[in-house]
């Protein structure tokens, strides 16, 4: 076989080594990535997805900063076992509005796609502070420090536009009410109304003596995971079965 | 002065006033470590640029005058 | 020694005539050579340490030192300083020996590229600790530190290919393609897969450019060739020269030096996939995954063969070169991890291996067996040539370094293996009445033992990697390897 250009000549220049070299790299990953958004079933959405409230939002910062996706995967397979371990395989639009994915690689402790309503909000901040006096033999860190630091809401505003210019439909009246909305889901005793219309399905933690923490947010956010879709909803059956079930 | 030096020399200056921008404007701790950390490095790796370069310029004139005494070449 | 040049044309070696004398900047792989030693230790440390958290959870100290946020320092650690610095020690060797010219861009182009790399690399570990993590595996550092990387890596990229366009050999030694394909490669994924919208500019927050699947097949295309090519093609590199260097003996085939090249090159850059396997991204990408997953077996063991023959003729060294030993024990690790990858990628493995233990037990034979190995193989050759000494300080202790990393690997491997596969066993296990027989904590329970055993196994590693510092320190300081002014002189005869 004859090709249009040889090996000696490619290995007595330099340059054309590095242009062949970058040519034969690029084709896989051109190949793999571009069409995935392209092709519009890649990711379809489906009824219940939503971008994260305020105060989920935050939190997701927090489980990202402390690494916790070394640990946990959000992402469950379609396999029996699986799913009945963990519930309904995830599918791709329920992390459509992650940036970055946290789909996770290793199962040091479960997966936590679905993990969202399973567990009661005093669980769930009594696990986060001391994991082994809810489950003894869990070899989780503690998170109790969460607990005495007060969240950081400064960047609240700045970091939901960025989700804009990256396309995740937070409207104008999102914006506005955003602190607002914040408090309203860290407070049990506030005023859930507006929250509930912008971001249905939110859980309202249990924030102490005025302040919102960061074990707060992180509560939050990990109350949400898997709750977005009903997946008794027809809708959502319809809208999988229009892309093969993912 | 060797135009590598000058240029590697404004190089790093250009990222040590970047590393001073970032500090003074950081809005959380690892921005204004790593803007001061920056700065910090350009300044150290200046300054040795400038010493290896008069260095290299001390030993010169050495072996001038070690030639010019009649030496021998060898260490 | 010196004096042996390479015909690159058939990847021979040949007596050249006596070279002209070039002044080779062998200062900055010396530091290079330091830093790799002393960030293998650090790595080598601070992965014991996580490794200890998995089985006593009270040794987690919050926040700085929780397992969240110190396992990416040991990763950086490990893959970028110090397989980066030995990377980038060994490349800036080679091409300067293999092209007979020295390194373009003079002492302070390498100083900025060494200097500049280890900034990255303390600020980046400074970031997770401190909880500034990108939380992209394999990429944490934030967004200005992969900025700061991209300057560096393109001062290295320059100086790698003006050296290469100035050479007085006719031909590219096939190390230097490895080499460049790795740096070439690796700034093409690094930018892609670190496209990132910071909140400010003043602050370390961003948030990445892709999300959900997509981001799923940028992170695993970049994660699966920072593995490609930053720990095979670069490690591949040093192979190629080292190998051949110690047996004195050529590259066993150089057509196979050619197809084992773009034949990896090529298949690599798409098996991404088969770390998403299952999963919510499209099932064509994962099939396409699996393929050239299984497809990447054979120029990978093309590789391996054409790296073990090269010592054809020259078995007996094994015996009496401590560095050889290691080289030539790496490829065949390399061999072991590029069978047992392929197999995993296989749907059917991947069901019961992804999300285990199994994964990193495969990860690490690759990391200790191979990169580290190959490493040790070429700093065991190195020092006594760069710091102009008749040989190691002791051969002893280079035979003890490598019985006891062997050792380290064979329990880390085998344990972790055992750990995988029950852990993949036990959360698929039915009972007879068709319920889930074991809850997620029992597995934890059950893999205890192996994670001591694990750690166990990273102790000795970590060993083995003090007991050469200490060989390779003694090497440059004890009059016993001192020699006159006979540059080239013996090696061999100390080794």
């Amino acid at each position: 076989m004859r090709l249009p250009i040889s090996q000696s000549f490619i290995e007595r220049n330099a340059i054309v080594l590095l242009i062949a070299t970058l040519i034969t790299v690029a084709i896989g990953g051109l190949v793999e990535v571009v069409p995935l958004f392209t092709i519009q079933t890649t990711v379809v959405k489906v009824p219940g997805i939503r971008p994260y409230s305020p105060l989920e939002l935050l939190g997701r910062q927090i489980y990202l900063r402390e690494g916790c996706y070394l640990c946990h995967s959000q992402q469950i397979r379609n396999l029996r076992d699986e799913v009945a371990r963990y519930g309904h395989p995830s599918i791709a639009a329920e992390s459509m509005y992650d940036h970055p994915f946290q789909w996770g690689s290793k199962r040091i402790g479960p997966d936590l796609a679905r993990v969202g309503g399973k567990y009661s909000n005093a669980w769930m901040y009594q696990h986060l502070k001391a994991p082994r006096s809810v489950v003894p033999e869990s070899i989780m860190p503690d998170f109790a420090f969460l607990a005495k630091h007060q969240l950081h809401t400064k960047e609240l505003i700045a970091a939901m536009k960025t989700n804009i210019d990256l396309g995740v439909p937070y409207t104008k009246a999102d914006l506005q009410s955003a602190m607002a909305d914040l408090q309203a889901q860290a407070f049990a005793n506030a005023d859930h109304a507006g929250l509930l219309s912008r971001y249905p399905n939110a859980m309202i933690v249990d924030a102490k003596g005025g302040e919102v923490t960061q074990l707060d947010a992180l509560v939050a956010y990990l109350q949400i995971l898997g709750r977005m879709v009903n997946f008794a909803n027809p809708a959502v059956e319809r809208a999988l079965q229009a892309q093969g079930g993912k | 002065m060797k135009a590598g030096d000058l240029i590697i020399g404004i190089l790093m200056a250009c990222l040590g006033l970047i590393g001073l921008y970032a500090a003074a404007g950081a809005l959380d701790l690892e921005m204004s470590i790593f803007g001061w950390s920056l700065a910090g490095f350009a300044v150290v790796f200046v300054f040795g640029l400038i010493k290896h370069h008069y260095d290299d310029v001390d030993a010169a004139h050495a072996a001038a005058r070690h030639a010019a005494a009649g030496g021998a070449g060898h260490e | 020694m010196s004096d042996l040049a390479l015909d690159t044309a058939s990847a021979r070696f040949v007596t050249a005539a006596p070279a002209r004398h070039v002044d080779y900047n062998e200062d900055i792989v010396r530091k290079f050579l330091i830093a790799s030693m002393f960030w293998g230790v650090v790595a080598f440390v601070v992965g014991c340490y996580i490794a200890a958290e998995l089985a006593w959870p009270q040794l987690n100290i919050a926040p700085w030192f929780n397992f969240g946020r110190l396992r990416p320092v040991h990763t950086s650690a490990a893959i970028f300083a110090f397989g980066g610095s030995a990377l980038f020690g060994t490349s800036i060797y080679v091409v300067q020996r293999t092209c007979r010219a020295p390194l373009w861009g003079g002492k302070a182009l390498a100083n900025f590229i060494f200097w500049g790399y280890q900034f990255f690399i303390v600020m980046a570990a400074l970031s997770y600790v401190l909880g500034f993590s990108k939380s992209r595996e394999y990429a944490e550092p934030p967004w200005h530190l992969d900025l700061f990387l991209v300057v560096i890596w393109v001062a290295y990229l320059v100086a790698y290919v003006a050296t290469l366009l100035k050479r007085e050999e006719p031909h590219i030694y096939v190390a230097n393609w490895f080499y460049l394909a790795f740096i070439v490669t690796v700034a093409m994924l690094w930018i892609v897969n670190n496209l990132t919208i910071p909140v400010s500019i003043y602050g370390s927050r961003s948030y990445s450019l892709f999300a959900g699947a997509q981001d799923a097949m940028v992170q695993w295309w970049y994660g699966h060739n920072a593995v490609g090519f930053f720990l095979t093609a670069g490690f591949l590199g040093m192979m190629y020269y080292f190998i051949p260097k110690a047996a004195d003996r050529p590259v066993y085939s150089y057509r196979l030096s050619v197809v084992h090249f773009w034949a990896l090159i090529f298949i690599y850059i798409w098996a991404g996939p088969h770390h998403l396997e299952y999963t919510s991204l499209p099932d064509w990408t994962q099939t396409l995954g699996m393929v050239f997953s299984i497809m990447l077996w054979m120029p990978s063991w093309g590789g391996m063969i054409n790296g073990l023959m090269t010592l054809s003729g020259a078995w007996e060294k094994l015996r009496t070169d401590p560095g050889l030993r290691f080289s030539v024990t790496a490829v065949g690790f390399y061999g072991m991890s590029t069978f047992e990858g392929p197999l995993m990628s296989i749907r059917s493995v991947n069901a019961l291996a992804h999300y285990t233990d199994w994964v990193i037990g495969h990860v690490h034979s690759g990391t200790l067996g191979w990169v580290a190995f190959i490493t040790f193989g070429a700093f065991y050759y190195l020092v006594p040539v760069l710091w102009k000494r008749t040989g190691l300080y002791s051969t002893r202790l280079a035979a003890w370094h490598y019985w006891i990393s062997t050792l380290g690997i064979v329990l880390y491997i085998t344990s972790m293996w055992v750990a995988g596969i029950m852990e993949g066993l036990m959360w698929r296990a039915y009972d007879a009445m068709g319920f889930l027989q074991y809850s997620f904590i029992q597995t934890v329970v059950a893999v205890h033992p192996l994670y001591v055993v694990r750690l166990l196994g990273g102790i000795f590693f970590l060993i083995g990697m003090l007991i050469m510092c200490f060989n390779l320190i003694m090497t440059v300081k004890s009059p016993s390897t001192a020699r006159g002014n006979v540059p080239g002189a013996a090696l061999a005869a100390g080794a």
